[in-house]
């Protein structure tokens, strides 16, 4: 088991650098989710801690020991690839077993090592089938199972459920969070899926063109968005933002109005100072936010263009008076028609503020 | 799909034609070294034999050294074969997945060597072997044969490596696998199909070359089927029933060859071809 | 690093055999060029240029090179013909179609010689197959001399080099269809497109890189055959198939003109290798341009 750390660690494929200065820690056992666009360069990360990629400058501590330029067979990690990478012409006790045999390991120890991997994983009845005989979950759990049979001190996960279709998707999130529990070894997982990191994460590292835009557990990052990319990632659907302009301000909080769609002075709490009056800012107000309108401090008005009744919830996309499209969550799925024009209210405890560069305010 | 009697008659249309311009000249050829000699020089030539007999085997036995011929083609096509595997295997993944420096200005040189005439090496190549005492030797037409085979070979196994997941090399390098372990444990046996391809695109160069087995062998009994041959046809009087009757022996050998491996090349060549 | 060396240590066989076996003799090819050595084994001088002003100012090689037009040209149309029909039918699902995809190549995988064999014997005015047909279905009164005139030697030569490779052209071709994806025509005949309609407006468009780059290959390998004309024609009838290749065997080895061969050999390679220079530069750019 081992901790991880990266000190400003870069990489860059001729003349665009694609990881840009990535310093993090991940203590022994936690469990940590990188996330962001495709192309933020959240694999390109995993692949450096992996080995599979150079590190252009900077470095990667592994249980406290520097494996910059180590070979990824002699970092202790275990990686468990998006297509799985099952050798397709070995039996899957041969695919297990293979880390142990490259290390030279006694042929007793490998059965051994292999099968209680695979009890773990139930795959027992399955060890002399090929790859090819079996379906996608299996697949998935014999590359899991190659990972565990190494005892290595970190675990790193390639997108490993996309390949999946969403009902198995949802049990070998829950395995793999239970492998976790098991096992308690430091694991790293890469996922554009957000609900994926929210589920899985002990801590969420959110990526975006090569930088780390915030560190934080899932639940911090949902209450407390560092910026509206952060914001606007994590939590489905997207945080709402609405153009605004501060008109006061006072201690740490300030009265907004947005007069193109009809809220005047809206209080909201700033994390610091506010921004000075008169700055153009944006209002960030989550779907499941949403208030009745009687009653609400704040009102936005607009018209309900598409209903998505889901059965549980039901979301409205709207049009409001600025042009811009809105999507408001409700937990009565008949409260919206489709080309009615609607009222929803704001909370204005709940909204956030971002300044112009998308910085929390 | 549900076809169009006029698409399904083009198709079977097209297939019959196919057959015929492919098949029709072997059924002559095959048919004909069994009829007797004034069968075969009729005026009016007969689809189906009407006589049958196998007194033009029996003189390409007696008067030809065709066995010596096919054996030598054997030995030649079959060490060609197992050399130019040899040397293609670790270029191509060379090719492929290593780094160094002029990999790419190499591999295209590779490739040119195609774009000279055979003659153009035969003349210095001679005077080479000369000099080293390998004229009218196998060994000169093996060297040769790899030679002419090695560059297609090398671009024909670099595409089947293309087909493996990169994925399943980073595994394998995760687990600990060292790059010989990796070609040989991993690579290998997954590009079986296509190094079956290779083989047999090598062995089919080497059986059917001519050029430079006629200029670098002398003498009779180390002639190759094309050269022995070609030395049949040259003579004063065409026997049509003995060439006839050398065309279907030399034929039979690569047909066996194919009818078990045959699928594996083409399914190779389809595959692997144009990536 | 470690793995430069070993990546060396992986090409330099092949890369090193090729040098002394390929490399090497067009070297010497080139300094045979600039002397005037005779018979095989024999001793040269160095004379400069002389060899090239008389190859470029004889009309052999400009005649022979033409031949060489001809015959590139005609081979590459009639396999171009032939391949891509063949290809679109085994391009089809039928019973069959792995064994009729297998079998198809049987043409080239038999020995040139045999190749001569049988189409000498079933074009031969004596006997043979084909005459004898022609003459039954009153197509000509007499047999016919198929390489007996110029003209019609190189068209028998050229149908029957086509006959041998149009089946591996074929293969190359289906590789190239079978990487189009097949909703693209469910898409096209949901939208309306005709069978004429589908292969103009995908098929043949989405072919073009394959059919580019089987065009220069293509090209450089029937540019460089030589076992069939030489073992059907030897060149003849007065040098109506006499290409390059053949001009280059019978001036080293049956003029005993080493030399002057190898000067033929270098201006060919030139040419040859200008050829594929601006098709590769060619296609580089329409690539690019897409």
């Amino acid at each position: 088991m081992a901790g991880l750390s990266l000190k400003s660690v870069k990489k860059r494929f001729g003349e665009t650098e694609v990881i840009r200065g990535v310093d993090l820690d991940v203590r022994d056992g936690e469990f940590v989710v990188f996330v962001g666009p495709s192309g933020c360069g959240k694999s390109t990360l995993l692949r450096m801690i992996a080995g599979l990629e150079t590190t252009t400058s900077g470095s990667i501590e592994i249980g406290g020991r520097d494996v910059t330029g180590e070979d990824p067979a002699k970092r202790g990690i275990a990686m468990v690839f998006q297509t799985y990478a099952l050798y397709p012409h070995m039996t899957v006790a041969t695919n297990m077993g293979f880390p142990l045999e490259m290390a030279k390991r006694p042929k007793d120890e490998i059965d051994r090592k292999v099968r209680d991997a695979a009890k773990i994983l139930h795959l027992e009845q399955y060890l002399e089938r090929k790859p090819r005989e079996l379906s996608g979950g299996q697949r998935q759990r014999v590359a899991i199972g190659r990972a565990i049979v190494r005892q290595p001190g970190v675990f790193l996960f390639d997108e490993p459920l996309s390949n999946l279709d969403a009902e198995l998707r949802v049990q070998m999130r829950i395995e793999i969070a239970k492998l976790h529990q098991d096992l308690g070894t430091t694991m790293i997982y890469v996922t554009h899926d957000q609900v994926e990191a929210m589920t899985l994460a002990d801590k969420i590292v959110v990526l975006r063109a090569g930088r780390i835009e915030q560190v934080g557990a899932p639940l911090e990052l949902y209450e407390n968005p560092d910026n509206a990319f952060v914001a606007g990632f994590i939590g489905s659907p997207r945080m709402n933002f609405v153009p605004a302009t501060v008109k006061s301000a006072q201690g740490n909080v300030a009265v907004v109005t947005a007069p193109k769609v009809g809220l005047s002075e809206v209080a909201v709490t700033t994390r610091g100072t506010p921004p000075a009056p008169g700055s153009d800012v944006s209002i960030g107000i989550r779907p499941e936010h949403f208030v009745p309108a009687e009653g609400a401090a704040a009102v936005l008005s607009g018209k309900i263009t598409i209903v998505e009744r889901l059965g549980g919830v039901a979301y409205a996309h709207a049009q409001i008076e600025d042009g811009n499209t809105i999507t408001v969550e409700s937990r009565d799925a008949r409260e919206f028609t489709a080309g009615a024009t609607t009222r929803f209210g704001i909370d204005p405890k709940r909204a956030f503020l971002f300044d112009k560069d998308g910085r929390r305010a | 799909m549900k076809r169009s009697w006029r698409q399904a008659s083009a198709l079977y249309g097209g297939l019959a034609a196919l057959a015929l311009i492919i098949g029709l000249p072997f059924w002559w050829v095959v048919t004909g070294s069994i009829k007797l000699p004034r069968e075969i020089i009729q005026r009016e030539p007969t689809m189906i034999p009407h006589s049958f007999t196998l007194q033009h085997f029996e003189k390409l036995l007696q008067a030809s050294d065709f066995p010596v011929y096919l054996l030598n083609s054997v030995i030649v096509a079959v060490f060609s074969t197992a050399f130019t595997v040899l040397l293609a295997l670790p270029a191509a993944y060379a090719f492929f997945r290593m780094e160094f420096p002029g990999r790419n200005t190499l591999y295209r040189t590779i490739l040119l060597a195609y774009a000279f005439p055979g003659v153009v090496v035969l003349i210095p190549l001679y005077g080479l072997f000369a000099k080293v005492g390998l004229i009218d030797s196998p060994v000169a037409l093996v060297i040769v044969n790899v030679a002419l085979a090695l560059p297609f070979s090398i671009w024909m196994m670099r595409s089947f490596l293309a087909t493996v997941p990169r994925e399943i090399e980073e595994a394998a390098v995760v687990d600990g696998a060292p790059t010989t372990t990796i070609l040989l444990r991993i690579l290998m046996p997954l590009i079986a199909p296509g190094i079956a391809s290779v083989a047999i695109f090598a062995f089919i160069s080497s059986w059917t070359e001519y050029l430079f087995a006629s200029v670098l062998i002398v003498s009779d009994a180390r002639r190759t089927i094309p050269v022995g041959f070609a030395g049949i046809i040259g003579q004063y009087q065409i026997d049509w029933g003995l060439l006839l009757a050398g065309a279907t022996a030399a034929i039979v050998p690569v047909v066996a060859l194919f009818a078990f491996i045959g699928r594996w090349f083409v399914s190779g060549l389809t595959e692997g071809a144009v990536k | 690093m470690k793995n430069t060396t070993l990546a060396f240590l992986f090409v330099s066989p092949a890369l090193l055999f090729l040098l002394a076996v390929l490399g090497w003799p067009l070297v010497q090819a080139v300094i045979l060029s600039f002397q005037d050595v005779g018979v095989i084994g024999s001793e040269g001088h160095f004379i400069g240029l002389d060899n090239y002003a008389a190859v470029l100012g004889g009309g052999g090689f400009w005649y022979a090179f033409g031949r060489s037009i001809v015959w590139v040209l005609g081979n590459a149309i009639v396999q171009t013909a032939l391949a891509l029909a063949t290809a679109l039918i085994l391009n089809q699902k039928f019973p069959g179609v792995k064994i009729a995809r297998t079998w198809v190549i049987l043409t080239w995988i038999v020995p040139t010689v045999v190749v001569v064999i049988i189409w000498r014997w079933l074009l031969s005015t004596s006997g043979g197959m084909i005459n004898p047909l022609l003459v039954q279905a009153g197509i000509v009164e007499r047999p016919v001399g198929f390489f007996s005139g110029r003209d019609s030697a190189m068209a028998s030569l050229v149908l029957i080099n086509s006959w041998r490779w149009f089946p591996f052209t074929a293969l190359m071709m289906l590789a190239g269809l079978t990487r189009i994806p097949g909703d693209l025509y469910e898409a096209a005949r949901i939208d309306g497109a005709g069978t004429w309609q589908r292969f103009k407006r995908i098929t043949w468009p989405l072919l073009q890189p394959t059919l580019m780059v089987l065009g220069v290959v293509g090209t450089l390998l029937s540019f460089n055959v030589f076992d069939v004309i030489w073992l059907l024609t030897a060149g003849g009838p007065s040098g109506g198939t006499q290409t390059l290749p053949v001009l280059i065997y019978e001036t080293a080895f049956k003029g005993y003109r080493l030399s002057e061969a190898a000067t033929i050999s270098v201006l060919t390679s030139i040419l040859l290798m200008g050829f594929a220079f601006l098709t590769t530069r060619a296609m580089t750019a329409t690539e690019a341009s897409r």
